[in-house]
């Protein structure tokens, strides 16, 4: 109980009956990417740590409604809690009251939730017991529902108004993302209180900005040295060779990248699914075939030196 | 084992607040939460003294917070910076949902267990034990039940993970402080149909607190107790000893995963809803029988042959017991009713149709008298319900009153029953 992994058998974990409202990000979701450097944020904080085993922290991940913590719990399982709109950040401080101290609890929000949440989330700044990590997925819109404009939201002043320190990140950035939640777990583990706000998350919204800019978004590329082309090569001559040994052959050899980042063009090495988020040039592809090509979220907020597409799309 | 700690307090006063107050500190609670408002404040002033949080200045608070000390007893409290209702219970609902410990049944059969734990992360358990982690009490006036009104409704498709949780309503039906006379019986019955108590009495109300965290935290589901205005500021002597739960307070911390239970989405929460209504609801009905009077009910019988039964619950309860001490109350009732079941009751909701039946069969009962105070008729639709559903040849009769008098207009219940 309480250790670090999920002690659930797996007739439990596996949710039979989700399928009947499925859940798929689009390829460029800035919300999975952020759940990705979430995971591989405290990865890397125990692997710093050399910490192993049952020695090892856990993140406990405690959400607000909205897609942008739905798709964490359908595409990456990190969301352990969901309860009423609203309750994320306060019931996220509760279980920090019950959870172990190997536990780490993180809350979330979308940006239209934010508001509904704002008294939970100044209770876990003002709570002198533990430290917070609270991430905010900033649409700049309410997303899931239609696209209501919220309340209009300065994060910069009101989080630190209330005694976080206010960080906001490019959700496109997933290996820098990644070093700076492990970064941020070893801050909460000091007690300190971060907001976090991850700006542009939507890839429909940011391709529309980006047309509207006059941008023409590129796509990814995969070198030869990508073990899944190589792969199908290698498929591809069993089917035509040897057809009887192809039932015997795995479907994929990595897929490292297309299931890491929830993203369907890399998952059918398909281009013109891509919607150019560029997420992909920072994945930590284990034989380095990743690239992009082409201006994309990241390099276009890069360029422009500002912290997120928000910004700059007014 | 488990681990207790007895401490004689002395003789001293204690309101209605206070004494919930001592029941969940018994318990072993570990974190509080709330938000003020008459009449449900001195409650959690009580605990926000004992957790250190502001000076302990009466002398509860002063010689339980000596036997805490001294028990190095674990206790967090919240009162106003949880800064809503709202905000208190989704603290209150993070803090239950964490199982890091074990306990062993004892309530609950094998098969008892199956049914309530048997889809969680726990169904494995060869022993079947509990699991369980800090015991939680939320409170708030009676209009905060509104405003938590979302929480404690999606606590409901928690279950069991919400075993542990109590929630203390401090009922203003009387309108001294409040907009409106709100009776939270109805809400805590007929909405989010968790298990609910009116309390009675300074003097036995910590029992029940006590005792119905030993239960429904093995049934795993939240339950409600509901002082109204009078009870949450009378005070009476006491000479309380108190034994605290050590075991309970100092369980070992944890959250385990289990996003069926704790992500609720509608796939998850549809199958729970249905389970909840047909399986779950059923086996409290039966566990409140079998622990009728482990949770402070109590049924005595005035006479061989009784043809009326008397439920008298909350503050008629209190008057009522008068019956007991001064004969000629007791020849009054015996003149009115001739000879009566009397069901001194805490239990508001769900009411235990199975006693009902095997106390009808058992006797001539033709009518039954139901006593509570509030405009819910809690009790009352109830009682209808059973008896249509069972088919039992009695009528049932609402005696009621649907608010709470105010201290000036206070007229005497046990006159009310024996003029009804």
């Amino acid at each position: 109980m309480a250790t670090g992994k999920n002690p659930a058998p797996k007739r439990f974990t596996s949710d039979e009956i989700t399928y009947l409202r499925p859940v798929s990000s689009c390829s460029g979701c800035g919300d999975t990417k952020v759940s990705w450097s979430l995971m591989e944020g405290i990865r890397r904080f125990n692997r710093e740590l050399g910490l192993k085993g049952r020695d090892r922290y856990e993140l406990i991940y405690a959400a607000d409604r909205g897609c942008g913590n739905l798709q964490g719990y359908h595409a990456y399982r990190i969301v352990d809690a969901i309860f009423c709109m609203g309750s994320g950040a306060i019931v996220g401080d509760g279980i920090k009251e019950s959870c172990s101290e190997k536990q780490i609890v993180v809350t979330a929000s979308g940006d239209g939730a934010y508001n509904f949440n704002i008294s939970g989330i100044k209770f876990a700044a003002k709570n002198k017991r533990f430290g917070a990590i609270n991430v905010i997925y900033n649409n700049y819109n309410i997303r899931m529902t239609g696209g209501q404009t919220p309340l209009e939201i300065n994060f910069n002043k009101e989080g630190t108004a209330m005694g976080f320190d206010v960080m906001h990140i490019n959700p496109f950035r997933v290996n820098d993302n990644a070093e700076i939640f492990k970064t941020l777990y070893r801050r909460y583990l000091k007690k300190e209180k971060v907001m976090v706000v991850a700006d542009g998350v939507c890839a429909i919204d940011n391709g529309k900005n980006a047309k509207a800019e006059g941008i023409k978004l590129g796509h990814f590329k995969r070198s030869e040295a990508c073990l899944d082309l190589k792969f199908a090569k290698e498929r591809e001559r069993v089917a035509k060779e040897e057809p009887e040994k192809l039932k015997d052959l795995p479907r994929f050899k990595c897929r490292l990248c297309g299931i890491g980042l929830r993203c369907h063009a890399l998952l059918n090495n398909d281009p013109s699914m891509c919607s150019g988020c560029g997420a992909c040039s920072q994945f930590p592809c284990p034989v380095d075939a990743l690239s992009f090509e082409g201006a994309n979220f990241l390099s276009i907020a890069n360029a422009n030196g500002i912290k997120d597409l928000g910004d700059m799309h007014g | 084992m488990a681990k207790s700690k007895m401490f004689d307090l002395g003789r001293m006063r204690l309101s209605g607040s206070q004494s919930v107050a001592r029941g969940a500190i018994e318990a072993g609670v570990r974190v509080t939460s709330g938000y003020p408002g008459a009449p449900i404040s001195d409650l959690q002033g009580s605990f926000d003294q004992l957790a250190g949080n502001i000076p302990r200045n009466n002398p509860f608070t002063v010689l339980v917070g000596e036997a805490l000390d001294e028990a190095v007893y674990q206790l967090v409290s919240y009162w106003g910076t949880t800064s809503n209702e709202d905000n208190a219970m989704g603290l209150a609902l993070g803090a239950v949902i964490g199982k890091g410990d074990y306990k062993k049944r004892e309530f609950l059969t094998e098969e008892e267990w199956d049914l309530i734990y048997g889809e969680t992360v726990f169904a494995d358990d060869k022993e079947k034990g509990i699991p369980v982690g800090s015991r939680v009490m939320c409170s708030f006036k009676h209009l905060g039940g509104n405003t938590a009104a979302d929480v404690i409704r999606v606590a409901v498709n928690a279950v069991p993970y919400t075993g542990g949780l109590s929630i203390a309503s401090g009922d203003d039906r009387q309108g001294t402080s409040s907009q409106t006379m709100q009776d939270n019986k109805i809400l805590f019955s007929f909405h989010f149909r968790i298990p609910t108590l009116e309390l009675y009495s300074p003097r036995t109300a910590h029992n029940t607190v006590k005792n119905c965290y030993c239960l429904f935290e093995e049934l795993g589901v939240p339950f409600a107790l509901i002082m109204n205005y009078d009870l949450s500021y009378r005070e009476v002597s006491v000479d309380p000893i108190m034994e605290l739960d050590i075991t309970a307070n100092q369980r070992r911390k944890g959250f385990t995963r289990d996003p069926k239970h704790l992500v609720t989405i509608g796939p998850h929460i549809r199958p729970k809803e249905k389970k909840y209504h047909s399986e779950l609801i059923p086996l409290f009905k039966i566990k409140i029988k079998e622990y009728f009077e482990f949770l402070g009910n109590r049924i005595t019988t005035y006479g061989a042959e009784p043809r009326a039964m008397l439920i008298v619950n909350g503050p008629f309860r209190e008057d009522f017991e008068i019956v007991n001490h001064d004969p000629d109350i007791k020849e009054r009732l015996e003149s009115k009713f001739g000879d009566v079941l009397v069901m001194e009751t805490d239990i508001v909701f769900p009411q235990p149709d199975s006693l009902f039946d095997e106390l009808i069969s058992k006797h001539p009962i033709q009518e039954i008298f139901v006593f509570e105070e509030g405009y819910g008729q809690v009790i009352y639709l109830q009682l209808l319900d059973i008896v249509n559903r069972m088919g039992l040849d009695v009528k049932v009769f609402d005696c009621g009153i649907p608010f709470e008098p105010r201290i000036y207009e206070r007229f005497s219940y046990i006159d009310y029953i024996m003029d009804v």
